[in-house]
């Protein structure tokens, strides 16, 4: 092989290698839009001083503070993912049941499993009785001009997400849903 | 003139007085060292310079919102500027511009932790962050391997260093997982055979290793560090020669272990104190007063050995680890000045008679050399 097609070939590897890691992003979670159990969640107002970063707004969830008694054997490590059960009450809202290390095997279609992690790496049980949990579904990025807009209805319990969960517990918001009406839905490209 | 040149300039003059070195032979010398490039020209530096600042301008990219594209769009840019990035290389490297392919690959490797980032953005990933970090790290040490490129190698353990810190700090756990990926670039730099590159290897583990007390066993464990330091000090001191034959590191290694063992006797004597107690607790301890000792004992060993092998690094270190050694002390006594002065006087005299042992060493190998 000539020294310049041993460069292209090494240099085809490289950026073709980084292109599939990029790619491997996208694939994964277009496949955990379109394919992942949907879920409805509330969306709960966090402290309003933050609530909007421009047009990037945090959501808070009423599943996002789980009680640590829920703890089901070990406690995970901190900063290490676990399983949140759910299940759907009478009312349809969701809330915890059951918390474990280790992923739960759950098949009633009235449960579901979430991945999370603590709000930002503590220990699960910081003696206060109540985890804080993020699930990576906590930020979205709205249409420019329409945060205080969103911040208002947030403020009012208007707001609800689309959530799909894959089989992994894995999350990602679908859309945004205002009166019960799907507003933002993002394109999967 | 580099600062090499200069020294040779100055011996040669003198070996030329002595006669040693004849008149054709000092200008063969000197033409010779006139014919010498320093590798880093203006545009090199100029070039690396440049794609450093790309990066940032690429990852300033990811705070600016970026809505009038579609998220495709944004992805067919991304992916362009990256595969452009590698396509420079090969344009550049074929027309033997070598200084801007290296710019060329960092600026790549940049676009691709940037593209990291943007594509979590887009699609709302918020796993484990410094999970990010690993991918954009094995991204530049693929680059380094293949193309391969010393700049992505350095951009591979500054991402490592980076990654180690982010996790830790999230995780508060000893992070071995770290070591398989820093082996993996420090061999790709003992494969260069790129000395730099071995420099930021070791530099890339020391910030593994200091903090690394704090992560294992009762979590206070910094005997390990110095245990660890002072292993790699010895071993390069004992196996000095040895290690030399197959790579001449036993110095650098001498001194990286005495910066370690040093890091890990001052975090015991001076920090831990206030991690564990919140305070500095009593001014005098006996673990202290033997740790203290240890630590000068440490320190002049190095330098002694730092003299009898001209390593000029090490023994500047020790200076150095010794002034800070002092001052903690000092501080920490500080507020009591009769134990204050009373370890200092202990302090002098017993370097006074190191001292004076070392003379006596001297005079009695001197005879012998000049009979030889």
């Amino acid at each position: 092989m000539t020294p310049l097609r041993r460069l292209l070939l090494s240099l085809a590897v490289v950026a073709l290698a980084q292109t599939a890691v990029l790619a491997g992003m996208v694939a994964d979670r277009t496949q955990l839009l379109r394919a992942g159990r949907e879920i409805v969640l509330p969306v709960v107002p966090v402290d309003p001083r933050d609530l909007f970063r421009g047009e990037y707004v945090r959501l808070g969830y009423d599943i996002g503070r789980v009680p640590t008694r829920l703890l089901d054997g070990p406690a995970p490590a901190r900063n290490a993912a676990f399983y949140v059960v759910l299940e759907r009450k009478a009312d349809g809202a969701w809330s915890p049941v059951k918390v474990s290390a280790a992923m739960p095997a759950e098949t009633s279609p009235e449960r579901i499993v979430l991945k999370g992690r603590t709000m930002h790496g503590g220990p699960f049980d910081d003696g206060g009785g109540t985890a804080w949990v993020r699930y990576g579904i906590e930020s979205y990025f709205v249409p420019e001009g329409r945060g205080l807009e969103l911040e208002k209805l947030a403020r009012d319990r208007r707001i609800s997400t689309l959530v799909a969960v894959d089989s992994g517990g894995n999350a990602a918001i679908k859309g945004l849903l205002i009166d019960g009406q799907l507003q933002y839905e993002k394109p999967l490209f | 003139m580099s600062w090499y040149r200069h020294k040779v300039e100055r011996d040669l003059a003198r070996w030329q007085a002595a006669g040693w070195v004849g008149d054709a032979g000092a200008a063969a010398i000197r033409a010779e060292l006139a014919a010498r490039r320093s590798p880093f020209g203006i545009a090199s530096v100029l070039a690396i310079l440049g794609a450093v600042l790309f990066g940032f301008a690429a990852i300033s990219f990811v705070a600016s919102n970026w809505w009038a594209m579609s998220k495709l769009a944004r992805l067919a840019l991304l992916l362009a500027t990256l595969w452009g990035c590698y396509g420079a290389t090969a344009l550049l490297l074929h027309r033997r511009l070598e200084a801007f392919a290296q710019a060329a690959v960092l600026a790549g490797v940049a676009v691709y932790g940037a593209s990291i980032m943007l594509i979590a953005q887009m699609y709302h990933m918020e796993g484990n962050p410094p999970d990010a970090v690993l991918y954009w790290a094995l991204g530049a040490l693929l680059a380094a391997v293949l193309v391969p490129s010393n700049p992505a190698l350095a951009a591979t353990f500054v991402l490592l260093a980076v990654w180690t810190v982010y996790e830790r700090g999230l995780g508060q756990h000893a992070h071995w997982a770290f070591l398989p990926a820093w082996a993996a670039a420090a061999a790709a730099a003992g494969w260069r055979g790129w000395r730099p590159g071995l420099h930021l290897a070791a530099l890339a583990l020391l910030v593994w290793l200091v903090p690394l007390g704090y992560l294992v066993l009762d979590r206070h464990a910094h005997w390990l560090v110095v245990l660890a330091g002072g292993a790699a000090a010895v071993a390069a001191a004992t196996a000095g020669p040895a290690i030399d034959r197959r790579l001449p590191a036993s110095a650098a290694l001498f001194c990286y272990g005495l910066v370690t063992a040093f890091a890990g006797v001052y975090i015991l004597q001076f920090i831990d104190p206030i991690v564990r107690y919140g305070r500095l607790g009593e001014v005098w301890s006996w673990r202290l007063m033997l740790l203290a000792a240890l630590t000068l004992a440490m320190l002049l060993a190095s330098m002694a050995w730092a003299l009898r092998t001209s390593n000029r690094a090490a023994l500047w270190l020790a200076y150095a680890a010794f002034a800070l050694e002092v001052l903690g002390l000092y501080l920490k006594t500080f507020g009591s000045l009769l134990n204050t002065s009373l370890f200092f006087l202990v302090a002098a005299v017993i370097v006074s008679l190191l001292a004076w042992a070392a003379y006596r060493l001297h005079r009695r190998a001197a005879p012998a050399e000049a009979a030889a």
